[in-house]
């Protein structure tokens, strides 16, 4: 039908298929980021304070007040700190990126999922900058685990991205039809900071040894979660042993529907997006 | 000649909500109840072509459904039924200025549009002084969009999306950017497309730029093709419908309200009284409406109250906003009236075979007055009003009814040299 739009025949200088698609979603993402902290004093610093910030909230309570001091948390912490707002960045701003902008998608043609994926590329920037910065305090601490189990990390990422991209354009797409999803978000992503085991050890959770019907523990259950996985996981690769890998303490089985969770929300949220996105110009 | 727009049976219904189910609360109050709606038909069985190189005018009252056609045209909305080809690279852009941030600066702006367009930054670098040039704001570069007057924003907006190299263009009000400086250069990139033989589809009110630039129009009304050819043709038939509309516009401001300043006022020594004063020859309800160039008679009644024997009846034509436009009376005219006793009537006519009056409302006030001591009988202010339109769309107030003729070059004048 109008797919001709996307196939442009060229020449020097115009960009067809998957270079076009790239340049539009560099183009979005740097103009999100620049958009993002304009007009502040401290601009860009902002990125770097803000996880510290609420990092610093969640030190003071929970290893100060509850002296959780043992396999160095407050750095365990950290990491969780920055690895659970990239989550919370990613799909809070991908929930909001097609609603957003209602005038642009009405008014124009182009590939909407570009709105999406631009989001959660300035997020990623963002996370990069503050994993930059962990580093940096672990290297300084003489805390950062040098070794073999470092490249686990890579893979690690691109599952922390590709669940967080999905779950954005799950959002993204529902957000349209159901403006309610936006305060449904934002009290789960409160929940989520407990669930996801960004505030205690896992060890804890372990030790519990609730036992749930059908035989499953309480630890299974946790680390079926993909976030809780992935920073658990990070925390083993990149800062202490103390934090086990998951696959040793649940399973196999387990770690791999963790891992199925995280490429399945990305696969249902293209699926998703791709048959609704024909209609979000006309629900705007 | 191929097509490069194609549309076959294209209708579009939208699904209006008639509460608000979009909230979960209602979703989950109601987990049975099928919302219910109201279809508004806004695209009804529309086909047409548009050959590879035609400029094509949609054109049509608010709420006629083209800028729908043209969202369905861009793959923006999916048509309810029907198809839509399109053969060749469309521009993704149907207004102008739409992926603008006033928060970026004009460089920046570029930088994001021109990537909506497909272009590549390098490419985009290379044509930004290109691009600011055009748009005369080479010294506002690096300000922000939000700083600039709403005349600067549509230069940059036009310039931007005139970056698109797509052989398709579809285009929703982008008549009329800028001052008239700007609007020749508009002019001439319109002029440039039609040389590389670009197909474009313009959906516009400005009915003049519809004559200018376009080969065909279609009319749409209700979301049906009322007529569709020759702009020229098209155009024509839309200002004779709406011509009508204004006309019993006027007409219902007229009779609704007695107390507005449209209601006929008299004053004079009531010697002579007017019956009736009417415009004929028109169409419509209430005040009637007239095409240019078409026949009118201003019909006249009188009564005489007293014997009156130097009697001159006349009446003038005067713009709603008061502007004298014309006047004449039965003594200018040497036209001698005859002397009137008390209760008699006298009926006159004033004919016009071709009507010179372009488009607009024009009021017709009356007046009876004595030759001889220039003493006000009788002056009806307001006393009929008809409305015009010109089909072929003519600016200002008159037509001349002057020809146009090819000519040969006039003589050189004595005083200038070689």
């Amino acid at each position: 039908m109008t797919s001709a739009t996307w196939t442009a025949t060229t020449d020097q200088g115009r960009l067809v298929g998957a270079a076009r698609y790239w340049s539009l979603v560099r183009e979005l993402s740097i103009t999100n980021f620049k958009l993002k902290y304009t007009g502040s004093a401290l601009g860009y610093i902002w990125s770097l304070v803000k996880p510290l910030a609420y990092f610093g909230v969640l030190y003071v309570i929970f290893v100060q007040l509850f002296h959780q001091t043992q396999d160095d948390f407050g750095l365990q912490l950290l990491l969780a700190v920055v690895i659970f707002n990239f989550f919370i960045e990613c799909t809070s701003a991908g929930l909001g990126s097609i609603a957003g902008n209602g005038n642009l998608i009405r008014k124009a043609t182009f590939p909407l999922s570009a709105l999406v994926i631009a989001t959660s590329v300035t997020a990623l920037f963002t996370f990069l900058i503050n994993m930059a910065l962990v580093m940096v305090v672990a290297l300084v601490a003489g805390k950062l685990r040098f070794g073999w189990q470092m490249l686990a990390v890579p893979p690690l990422f691109v599952e922390l991205y590709l669940l967080s991209l999905g779950v954005g354009m799950i959002l993204a797409s529902v957000f349209v039809f159901f403006r309610d999803i936006g305060h449904v978000w934002e009290v789960v992503s409160q929940l989520l900071i407990y669930v996801c085991g960004v505030v205690f050890p896992a060890k804890r959770v372990i030790s519990t040894h609730v036992t749930l019907p059908f035989h499953t523990t309480l630890a299974q259950i946790y680390f079926a979660n993909p976030i809780a996985q992935t920073i658990e996981d990070l925390r083993h690769a990149l800062i202490t042993p103390a934090a086990a890998w998951s696959v040793s303490i649940t399973g196999a089985a387990l770690f791999l529907t963790a891992l199925a969770l995280a490429v399945g929300c990305f696969v249902c949220g293209l699926a998703l997006f791709r048959r609704l996105a024909p209609f979000f110009a006309e629900s705007l | 000649m191929t097509s490069a727009v194609s549309v076959r049976n294209v209708t579009k219904r939208f699904r209006i909500p008639m509460d608000r189910s979009t909230t979960l609360k209602y979703r989950m109050t109601h987990p049975i109840s099928t919302a219910r709606y109201r279809e508004l038909l806004a695209v009804d069985d529309v086909s047409f072509e548009v050959p590879e190189g035609q400029f094509l005018g949609i054109i049509g009252s608010n709420g006629s459904g083209k800028s729908t056609l043209l969202k369905i045209l861009a793959g923006i909305y999916r048509a309810t039924s029907g198809s839509v080809a399109l053969k060749g690279a469309v521009s993704p852009f149907l207004e102008l200025g739409v992926g603008f941030n006033p928060e970026l600066t004009a460089r920046e702006n570029v930088l994001v549009n021109g990537a909506i367009l497909g272009l590549s930054r390098p490419e985009l670098q290379r044509r930004m002084e290109g691009i600011l040039h055009f748009a005369e704001l080479e010294k506002f570069a690096d300000q922000k969009l939000k700083n600039f007057s709403s005349g600067m924003q549509v230069r940059l907006a036009f310039t931007v999306a005139i970056q698109a190299d797509a052989a398709i263009l579809l285009m929703d009000e982008v008549l009329a950017v800028g001052d008239t400086r700007f609007q020749a250069k508009c002019f001439e990139v319109f002029a440039r497309y039609k040389r590389e033989g670009k197909t474009v589809v313009l959906v516009t009110h400005d009915l003049s730029g519809v004559d200018m630039h376009c080969d065909r129009a279609i009319l749409l009304d209700h979301g049906r093709i009322v007529t569709a050819g020759d702009a020229s043709d098209v155009t024509a038939t839309y200002r004779r419908r709406s011509g009508e509309e204004a006309g019993q516009d006027a007409a219902e401001s007229v009779a609704g309200d007695a107390g507005s300043d449209m209601a006929p006022s008299r004053f004079g020594t009531g010697a002579v009284h007017f019956r009736q004063v009417a415009v004929e020859g028109g169409t419509g309800e209430g005040v009637p409406h007239f095409e240019t160039g078409s026949p009118l008679r201003i019909h006249l009644e009188l009564e005489a109250r007293d014997p009156v024997d130097d009697l001159v009846v006349g009446f003038s034509i005067h713009r709603t906003d008061g502007t004298w436009l014309s006047g004449t009376n039965t003594q200018l005219e040497r036209k001698r009236l005859p002397g009137l006793g008390a209760g008699e009537r006298l009926c006159l006519t004033y004919s016009v075979d071709r009507l010179s009056l372009l488009d607009g409302v024009w009021r017709v006030d009356a007046a009876a007055v004595s030759s001889s001591t220039g003493a006000t009988y009788e002056w009806v202010h307001r006393a009929a009003h008809f409305s015009v339109t010109d089909v072929i769309g003519r600016s200002g107030m008159v037509e001349l009814g002057g020809t146009w003729e090819p000519a040969a070059p006039a003589k050189r004048h004595s005083g200038d040299r070689e």
